[in-house]
């Protein structure tokens, strides 16, 4: 032993022995967090990872965001061994595929881990889950605006991003549910379509479901880029006095449509405050505090809990329109 | 001419043609909206950019090569010629320019990589394809691109008229580019003496080499065909989505090489025409189109695709077969 090293012990036991309650809050400024997303490199979860990093400061946990290159729920797993492999103490996960990361969640677990999701209610093997919007009550809103330029009657088809994303069908059943029950006048004329998260797919449907349907009077797009790829085509065949277009939208993307009265108003939630919220809500439960109905998500708001089935929300949906367009441009979403 | 229909009857391309008429006939009957020109406008729009690829893709396959990385050469295309062309400006012209160049050169690169190194072409090009994706990705982040200059976003609209529901027809940038690409494949393919080499070397690749055939330049030039049509066919797709995005078009090789190899090109090399690419083209689209105008429900849609395209490869392969025995017997 050199006398670097003698050093070096001597230095950490001092400090070992001089705080026993000092170890804590010596281990809190090291805690770490990893959110696993579902692509890396897009806007979306570009704008998450802001939110993530913003966090990281405010709350002075290590906090970072990784993702797959491709849609693909199986590097999810890879990447989530990974991290388990690396010891954090915290994992973030936006889930692609419930069945398919439940395992490696609950390996995760008995490793020690806390594991919060985001957009994944149905979740296996996660302490809490949290998301900005009620899933019903986004749906029901989506089909509120619809139903209003709709005049509550006609025709109407919905889109999603594919048959089996799970959010989307969520929001589907809950507008094409609301329909049912407060606008009897109001018709979905066949089933939903999936290819709303691809501008051409939509754009394509789009013509298809035009002619098919004459009488077609309203599109509900959930997929961002459903009502992008629908807008584009009523605006191509100057329909738009005629066709209604609402659903999910980026703002910079659908600026024109919205500005040009085709997309009559976007909703989303904001991905930055998800991304802050996921980190929050992971110090919160980091530091072992009690999550109750009612508490205050420091920078986030007042949040729902549903402690048996292990979901938080917080309502935070964000309307897309001519008023708000600019100033969530500026934000850069 | 009665000996040249004959010879017509025993092609792959025939059969094509009368599943294509059948179901044609099939959804016209079923459904008014079928069979206008409307439909077919928008059908020949929205499939522009498949089909410009198929036609890169038919000459690849026929040479007996495969390229599947020109879905990320096209997303490289796009990406970069219209950043360059929102921050310096640019006419059509210099904007196609800059696409077919990127294009050609992301081929040149798959080229070099199968021929001097001898490489299986689906390994390299599959390689390729992660390289210039990820590059990309990397680069930009992936941020779209919304704000397309004002030219760019009209695109072009020739010889415009108007039905009685006020809908307007005309030449768009898609039909376009799309009637270019299948004209210029077809009169590479049999007019030049070039496209003769292209399918002997697929054929044979010994033979050829044998025979004196410049190999190397003739695998450079196919290579490069099939990157310059990703790079009209991005600029296609750009102008119809009204958007850039750097991670829509990866993805989509495996419909293309779908369409391709249903019009009878044949993997092993040496066998294909234009024509047939079209019929195989067309069905794809005609069965995706037809599916929603008779108001099938999407949750059975990818049943009835895959359920036709197997009545069509099974005709044509009945058909074959049957040749075969017969020239066996004679």
């Amino acid at each position: 032993m050199n006398r670097r090293d003698t050093l070096k012990l001597i230095g950490a036991t001092t400090i070992a022995a001089a705080m026993p309650g000092g170890l804590a809050a010596f281990a809190d400024t090291e805690k770490s967090m990893t959110v696993v997303v579902k692509i890396a490199g897009i806007p979306w979860f570009n704008a998450l990872e802001q939110g993530i990093k913003k966090a990281s400061k405010d709350f002075s946990i290590n906090a970072n965001m990784i993702g797959p290159a491709n849609v693909d729920p199986a590097q999810q797993v890879k990447l989530l061994e990974d991290l388990i492999a690396k010891k954090v103490d915290c994992i973030g996960l936006v889930p692609l595929d419930n069945n398919v990361t439940a395992p490696v969640l609950k390996r995760a677990q008995a490793a020690g881990i806390k594991v919060i999701t985001h957009e994944g209610p149905d979740q296996d093997g996660r302490d809490w889950n949290i998301d900005l919007i009620d899933s019903k009550k986004f749906g029901e809103v989506q089909m509120q605006r619809l139903a209003k330029d709709m005049n509550e009657e006609g025709e109407y088809v919905v889109y999603v991003g594919t048959l089996t994303t799970p959010l989307h069908n969520q929001w589907a059943d809950a507008a094409i549910a609301y329909q049912k029950e407060h606008y009897p006048k109001m018709k979905l004329v066949t089933d939903r379509f999936p290819g709303a998260d691809e501008i051409d797919t939509s754009y394509r449907t789009t013509l298809d479901v035009i002619k098919a349907y004459p009488n077609l009077k309203g599109i509900l797009g959930f997929g961002s880029n459903g009502p992008i790829g629908a807008g584009n085509a009523v605006r191509e065949k100057r329909l738009q006095k005629k066709i209604v277009v609402v659903g999910t939208v980026l703002p910079s993307q659908a600026k024109q449509l919205i500005l040009d009265d085709i997309v009559r108003e976007g909703f989303l939630w904001n991905p930055t405050d998800a991304g802050y919220a996921m980190v929050a809500l992971g110090k919160l439960v980091l530091d072992g505090t009690e999550i109750k109905d009612g508490m205050d998500i420091p920078g986030v708001g007042k949040a729902t809990v549903d402690a048996a089935n292990k979901r938080i929300k917080v309502d935070k949906i964000m309307r897309i329109n001519k008023e708000t367009l600019d100033g969530l441009i500026a934000q850069g979403l | 001419m009665r000996e040249g229909l004959q010879r017509f009857t025993r092609t792959h391309e025939f059969w094509l043609l009368i599943v294509l008429i059948v179901i044609g006939a099939g959804l016209t009957a079923a459904d008014s909206s079928f069979f206008t020109l409307q439909n077919l406008f928008d059908l020949l729009t929205s499939y522009a950019f498949y089909g410009i690829l198929a036609a890169g893709l038919l000459v690849v396959l026929i040479s007996g090569g495969i390229d599947i990385s020109f879905t990320a050469t096209a997303s490289v295309a796009q990406y970069v010629a219209l950043t360059v062309a929102i921050q310096y400006g640019a006419t059509w012209f210099t904007l196609f320019l800059m696409a077919a160049l990127i294009g050609i050169a992301c081929g040149a690169v798959n080229a070099l990589f199968i021929r001097t190194l001898r490489i299986p072409s689906i390994i390299v090009s599959i390689a390729t394809l992660n390289i210039f994706y990820g590059l990309l990705v990397f680069v930009t982040s992936g941020r779209y691109i919304y704000q397309l200059p004002d030219w760019f976003a009209h695109g072009i609209f020739w010889f415009e008229f108007e039905d009685a529901n006020q809908i307007s027809y005309g030449i768009n940038l898609q039909i376009l580019c799309l009637a270019c690409a299948f004209l210029l494949t077809w009169i590479l393919l049999n007019r030049t003496n070039i496209g003769r080499q292209i399918y002997a070397l697929g054929g044979n690749p010994d033979a050829a080499q044998r025979l004196g055939f410049h190999v190397f330049g003739l695998n450079v030039l196919v290579y490069c065909y099939m990157g310059f049509m990703a790079g009209i066919a991005s600029l296609v797709q750009a102008q119809l989505a009204q958007s850039v995005a750097p991670t829509v078009l990866v993805g989509k090789e495996l419909d293309v090489v779908a369409a391709v190899v249903l019009g009878g090109a044949s993997l092993t090399g040496g066998v294909g025409t234009v024509f047939g690419t079209i019929l195989g083209l067309a069905l794809l689209a005609i069965i995706q189109n037809g599916l929603i105008l008779l108001g099938v429900s999407s949750y059975w849609s990818p049943l009835f695709v895959g359920l036709v395209i197997l009545v069509a490869v099974s005709t044509t392969a009945w058909s074959q077969n049957r040749k075969h025995r017969r020239m066996v017997a004679a």
